[in-house]
């Protein structure tokens, strides 16, 4: 049997051959729906932070330093290429590229910063008609928002009128520790 | 007579008062609330009456009544039910009695729940810490709600896990934390008489990453799948799902039939992968890698295929609560049908090819055994427990998504040993590639996504469990508040299987650690919990850690005999 078994095996060994790719000299096509890299179009996009709220690996960062300016602030270091932002913008400002050799040694390299000119709705602050009608993908953070683009961390903190203190305090961001 | 009146019955015939309700209004699983005295007996009662241990769940409620909860979870294999055994405690005064004496296989819930929540259990055996870091504080329970997500204490130097004391006359063997025959950080002592193992102790959960408290802290419902599907490379749709349907329960919610098809295939297409890349490894771990090259290179092709399906080799993406995210187009069908064509070939080539090599008989059969009674005592799930002949699956017996309508075997063995759980995996993948058709052919037209449209009311309790190519799933939700659940438990089915390896090793040779190891294809990032096994308890000269780290510098010497180290 131990020889029957060996010649079978020489056998399954010689069809198939060498199927290694010689990438990066040879390159298969990139599937067509692909889920690479995030771009984000400035000229679509309305500032609404449903992206930033719905982002599983929370890359997706707010800051409002004045009523007028919002910046956001896309980090392609830990984004996870899910897909959701592109899922929930009801602007389709962002989509899904198929770009994915994207290793580089600067982070600024896959960072996308937007700075957008915002107005406010006169009657409860920042609000948008959300275009998400489903319940369990309501967007959750409305308002002004305080995101520390320094560290590059979430705030979930949000005001309903801009509060030049929780700005301030926000510069300050320190993750919780016992000492 | 139902089995929830029969339980029902039992429970108050017994324990009286310490009942407080039997819950009426799913029909799919039976809650049971009872007072704290009483919950031992409760679960004695539960499993006589047939019932399968599933894991336990511990919550915070302390703002609501002051109180830490418990909830002991049990499957009915043959009756399509579950039953949780839901009892709390003051958080002035945290103290359970221990269910573990009764079911050993409580024994790392229940340790997990005293590191995260504080919540004691009187006449554990093994109250030791099992998740958190040796140097973490006492007295912070990372679960609390008051201890927020990104919460960093301070470490601590020179402590270390005290492993169990190696039972007399054998010495001990370090494997980890990193080690070329673990794919993930994990410590064994593996204790050795000569080649022989006599017991081995286990210090994992170094990739514990907090993710059940982030998604119970900063993501909405719709985030979670897509962090459930990362807290395994390989099942990732599994926990994805299991997480899904957990809410869709709890909410209420239908999704379309086509979901659960889209669904129902795509866990069919990591059963193949999964099964195809297990089957790689552990020709690797016998040193036998044409099988791995080969399997390897066959499961490429689902790789490719999931890519042009779902955007992505893994980490798919595809499972939403409330449905899935693409559809399946006629063309990505025809390309489904040729892929599983070829992989159908290719696998029967290496199936008949490696069925009668007498080089893998002698390195799998009779490795790795246990008794069936003892796979069910430790509460053993999927093909780890299937090659035991314990007859469970939870897509047939607990039928989700589109698995009712599914036609497949499921391969039983009792050979007990680490070839039944080979031959169990070939047949399963298999049997994978006939489910994938059965969907392609019976596919319903229409929606693949549903919106919900009113909120999620919060304390709603949900269990379902999800048949990972690995074993069983379990995943627990209680819906919270802020659009996100308040407490998820997940189980995966390398927590059950892991804690029964100190069995399997015993009396077997050191070198038959990888595959035995391997065999229940250990997911440690997904289960990230451990324990180590009370084999006897014996005197025997305890090590330090300074006599251990010579020890595990020694053991790569050959020069140096272990025993020279450890005399005195
Ligand atoms: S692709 Fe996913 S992880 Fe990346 S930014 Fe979008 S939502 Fe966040
Ligand atoms: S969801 Fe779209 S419109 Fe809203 S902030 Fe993000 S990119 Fe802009």
């Amino acid at each position: 049997m131990w020889l029957t078994s060996k010649i079978k095996q020489i056998l399954m060994v010689m069809k198939p051959g060498v199927v290694t790719l010689d990438y990066p000299n040879e390159r298969p096509p990139v599937p067509e729906n692909l889920r690479g890299q995030p771009v984000f179009d400035h000229q679509k996009c309305i500032g609404c932070g449903g992206c930033s709220d719905h982002c599983p690996a929370r890359c997706i960062l707010v800051r409002d330093v004045c009523q007028e300016l919002r910046v956001m602030l896309y980090d392609g270091g830990r984004c996870t290429y899910c897909g959701r932002c592109a899922d929930i913008c009801p602007e389709k400002a962002i989509t899904m590229s198929n770009s994915f050799e994207i290793a580089c040694d600067q982070k600024e390299d896959i960072t996308t910063r937007m700075e957008l000119f915002m107005m406010t709705c006169q009657r409860c602050g920042r609000c948008y008609e959300m275009e998400k009608t489903n319940a369990i993908d309501r967007i959750n953070l409305k308002g002004f928002r305080y995101d520390n683009l320094e560290q590059r961390a979430l705030i979930r903190k949000t005001s309903e009128t801009f509060d030049p203190a929780l700005l301030k305090e926000s510069d300050n961001y320190q993750r919780p520790s016992d000492k | 007579m139902s089995k929830r009146k029969e339980l029902e019955a039992k429970l108050i015939a017994r324990l009286r008062d310490d009942v407080v309700c039997v819950e009426k209004t799913d029909p799919r699983t039976i809650f049971i609330d009872v007072k704290r005295a009483g919950i031992r007996e409760a679960s004695k009662i539960i499993t006589t009456a047939g019932a399968r241990y599933l894991c336990s769940v511990g919550y915070d409620n302390i703002e609501r009544d002051g109180t830490l909860g418990m909830i002991h979870t049990f499957a009915l294999d043959d009756s399509d039910q579950f039953v949780c055994c839901r009892t709390s405690a003051p958080v002035g005064d945290p103290v359970i009695e221990s269910i573990t004496p009764d079911l050993p296989s409580a024994g790392w819930s229940e340790r997990e729940v005293t590191d995260l929540l504080g919540l004691r259990f009187a006449g554990h055996p093994k109250p030791k810490k099992l998740v958190l870091a040796d140097d973490w504080p006492d007295g912070i329970y990372p679960l609390r709600k008051d201890v927020p997500h990104n919460f960093v204490p301070k470490g601590a130097e020179d402590v270390a896990y005290e492993l169990d004391e190696a039972p007399p006359g054998t010495k001990i063997v370090p494997v980890g934390p990193f080690h070329p025959s673990l794919h993930e950080p994990e410590h064994f002592a593996v204790y050795v008489d000569g080649e022989t193992i006599k017991g081995c102790d286990y210090r994992g959960f170094m990739t514990h990453r907090g993710i059940e408290k982030l998604c119970t802290t900063q993501i909405s419902y719709n985030e979670v799948p897509f962090i459930a599907e990362r807290i395994c490379g390989i099942c990732g749709s599994v926990h994805a799902t299991a997480f899904s349907q957990a809410v869709e329960s709890a909410a209420g919610l239908i999704i379309p039939r086509r979901a659960e098809f889209i669904r129902t295939m795509m866990l069919e297409f990591e059963r193949i992968h999964s099964n195809l890349l297990w089957l790689g490894v552990a020709g690797h771990l016998i040193g036998f890698d044409t099988v791995f090259m080969q399997a390897w290179r066959v499961r490429e092709q689902i790789m490719w295929l999931c890519e042009r399906l779902t955007g992505n080799r893994k980490t798919y993406g595809m499972i939403l609560v409330g449905g899935v995210r693409r559809d399946i187009t006629p063309e990505i069908a025809d390309d489904i049908r040729r892929v599983m064509k070829n992989i159908e070939d290719d696998l029967t080539i290496i199936h008949r090819a490696i069925e009668k090599d007498t080089s893998i008989h002698k390195r799998t059969k009779g490795v790795g055994t246990i008794t069936k009674q003892q796979a069910l005592d430790w509460s053993l799930v999927g093909p780890v427990a299937r090659a035991r002949g314990v007859d469970i699956d939870a897509r047939r017996d607990h039928p989700y998504a589109a698995y009712d309508e599914m036609k497949f075997e499921v391969p039983v063995l009792d050979s007990c040993d680490v070839w039944a759980t080979l031959v169990i995996r070939v047949v399963e993948t298999f049997e994978a590639i006939k489910i994938v058709r059965q969907c392609l052919d019976k596919m319903p037209g229409g929606e693949f996504f549903v919106e919900m449209k009113d909120k999620i009311p919060a304390q709603r309790h949900a269990i379902t469990v999800v048949e990972a190519p690995r074993g069983e799933s379990v995943h627990y939700v209680i819906t919270g508040e802020d659009n996100r659940p308040e407490r998820w438990r997940v189980r995966a089915p390398t927590f059950p299987n892991l804690q029964a390896v100190p069995l399997m090793l015993l009396d077997e040779q050191f070198g038959d650690f990888p595959i035995i190891m391997g065999s229940i294809d250990p997911c440690f990032s997904c289960t990230d919990r451990v324990a180590v096994v009370d084999l006897q308890t014996g005197q025997s000269s305890s090590i330090t850690k300074a006599e251990l780290d010579a020890l595990s510098r020694r053991a790569q010497s050959p020069s140096h005999s272990l025993q020279t180290m450890l005399r005195g």
